[in-house]
């Protein structure tokens, strides 16, 4: 379960242009279900999800990961916290180019040093469950839209996260592969895992599979579904 | 005053002084505002700054701690510099900044050490267990740092080639009038045994705290300590009487020479390493029961309670090593 209390990022603080990107968010997340972040664009959804995800800490307030207060850990605790508990899915993807899809996918299970057979056999599987396993050799520069976001969903399962961040994964795919990576989403959501997407896109907010929709305008709650 | 020596023990006590006492203020608003409860924005920065703060000063008291050596190494080597100094003693003498200089940087080199342990475990600890104590450590430490910082500048600013200084033969011998010739006139049998009884002490409790991860942590530290006194005692009233081989010359400075093989390293290094070791297990030893850390501080209490126990081992048997093998009899 995650918890929110009062959040609050601001950028530039204290500076002329300060910006506040997430303005007082309390908010109790349950696990294994999928809650979609609705809102335009600057409303603060991908800036919450980093603070959930423990890629940024916040300005103030709270941010409880099944009781622990991780907004407070020092930074080589998140990074463990990172490694095993979440999954992330950028929006651009941010493959690396110049190698494999495979290499890819085994990157962030590294850090971890398991034996490198295993996260291999670990990585094929994935790739294999997301019918990738003929491009496991290619160069991510070689694959589509939809294979990119993939082989993307596929490289934040390897360390078998809890919880999975999506932010904006729709945003570059027509109506077939949106439509496809809900199926994903079903998927994972059937496994156990829970799922957390920020998305303005109708397909993904009004899809039946979203357990839970919360709404966000200029980084506080506009309501919650 | 240009030696490199010199600059490079002034340039690093400034530095380290500064980043200490900078980091003491910031501790100081820290016991004041410390509130884990607490998710406002101050709560917050100060969570993300001890981050910041405590690496500076781990590095600063590092410097601080390995700089001790270099202090009474230079003490050592500028003897040749001043008429009528045999070793560090006499350059010690030259005024009278040198000696508090170096018992400030002793003190300060224990407390700095204890200081990194804690600070190890805090580190580890995902909910700040020790971040208050150390701060207020921290606060202790600073104005022993500005000390020791006006002393040492005032020394070697005051340091006068021109200066007839005393030997050590003046101030470790049976009949100066110090307190070091009240150790130096202690009868050698008794010191033996005081450092035999305490030695076997220290390496028994140190083996025991081990084998209780880390349960008897303050036991250890206290002997440990008494173990430091008593050995410094022991190598004063007998030690260097066998090295030198000569029953009136009790200096422990002049071990440190090369033409004595600089046995007093092998003696003091261990011995001051040990000491750090009980003391850092001592002062983390209160925190054991805080969950985040307890396997932690066990894991460490065990590791240095070994390292102690082997160290101390060592400081044994160097003495044991000199005193068979001297030709002096002290003992009849």
């Amino acid at each position: 379960m995650i918890e929110l209390i009062d959040v609050k990022k601001a950028f530039n603080h204290h500076r002329p242009n300060e910006h506040w990107a997430v303005n007082g968010v309390s908010l109790t997340l349950e696990g294994n279900r999928l809650t979609v972040f609705q809102g335009p664009s600057g409303s603060g959804k991908t800036t919450l999800l980093t603070l959930i995800g423990c890629l940024a800490r916040p300005t103030s307030g709270r941010v409880r990961l099944d009781g622990k207060d991780v907004s407070g850990f020092p930074e080589r605790f998140l990074t463990e916290i990172r490694r095993g508990t979440f999954g992330f899915v950028f929006q651009q993807y941010h493959l690396l180019r110049g190698i494999s899809v495979l290499e890819n996918v085994m990157l962030p299970g590294y850090p971890a040093a398991p034996r490198y057979g295993t996260l291999r056999r670990r990585a094929l599987e994935l790739l294999e469950r997301f019918e990738l396993a003929h491009k496991a050799h290619a160069k991510v520069e070689w694959l589509s839209g939809g294979e990119s976001q993939r082989v993307a969903i596929a490289r934040a399962l390897i360390n078998d996260p809890a919880v999975v961040i999506a932010d904006e994964p729709t945003a570059h795919l027509d109506t077939a592969l949106a439509k496809g990576f809900l199926t994903i989403a079903e998927e994972l959501r059937a496994q156990g895992k829970t799922l957390m997407i920020s998305s303005h896109d109708p397909l993904v907010c009004e899809a039946p599979i979203v357990d839970r929709l919360v709404r966000l305008r200029d980084g506080r709650l506009a309501e919650s579904a | 005053m240009l030696r490199p020596a010199i600059l490079a023990l002034l340039f690093a006590s400034t530095l380290t002084s500064v980043i200490i006492a900078a980091a003491a203020l910031f501790g100081a608003h820290l016991l004041r505002r410390w509130d884990l409860r607490s998710g406002g924005e101050g709560q917050l920065r100060l969570e993300r700054r001890t981050y910041l703060v405590s690496t500076a000063v781990g590095l600063a008291l590092a410097v601080q701690a390995v700089s001790l050596l270099l202090f009474v190494y230079n003490a050592d080597r500028m003897a040749e510099l001043f008429v009528g100094a045999m070793c560090a003693v006499g350059t010690l003498n030259v005024n009278a900044y040198g000696f508090p200089a170096l018992q400030v940087r002793i003190a300060l080199f224990f407390l700095a050490a204890v200081w990194l342990v804690m600070n190890h475990v805090d580190s580890r600890g995902y909910d700040y267990p020790l971040t208050r104590a150390k701060y207020a450590l921290l606060l202790g430490l600073a104005p022993l740092a500005l000390l020791q910082l006006y002393l040492e500048w005032r020394y070697f600013l005051g340091l006068n080639p021109d200066v007839i200084t005393s030997c050590c033969g003046s101030l470790f011998s049976a009949e100066a009038e110090a307190v070091t010739a009240d150790l130096a006139a202690i009868e050698p049998r008794l010191a033996m045994g005081l450092f035999a009884l305490s030695g076997v002490a220290v390496i028994a409790a140190a083996l025991f705290n081990r084998r209780a991860d880390g349960r008897h942590g303050l036991l250890l530290g206290g002997l440990g300590a008494i173990w430091f006194v008593v050995t410094l005692v022991a190598v004063i009233a007998f030690v260097s009487p066998y090295v030198y081989e000569h029953p009136h010359h009790h200096c422990p400075f002049c071990l440190l020479k090369p033409e004595y093989g600089y046995v007093g390293y092998l003696l003091y290094l261990p011995l001051f390493s040990a000491t750090v070791m009980a003391l850092g297990v001592a002062a983390v030893r209160p925190f054991a029961a805080v969950p985040s850390v307890s396997g932690v501080i066990a894991r460490l209490s065990r590791r240095l309670s070994t390292a102690a126990a082997v160290l101390n081992a060592g400081v044994v048997l160097i003495v044991g090593i000199i005193v068979a093998t001297s030709n002096l009899m002290l003992l009849e």
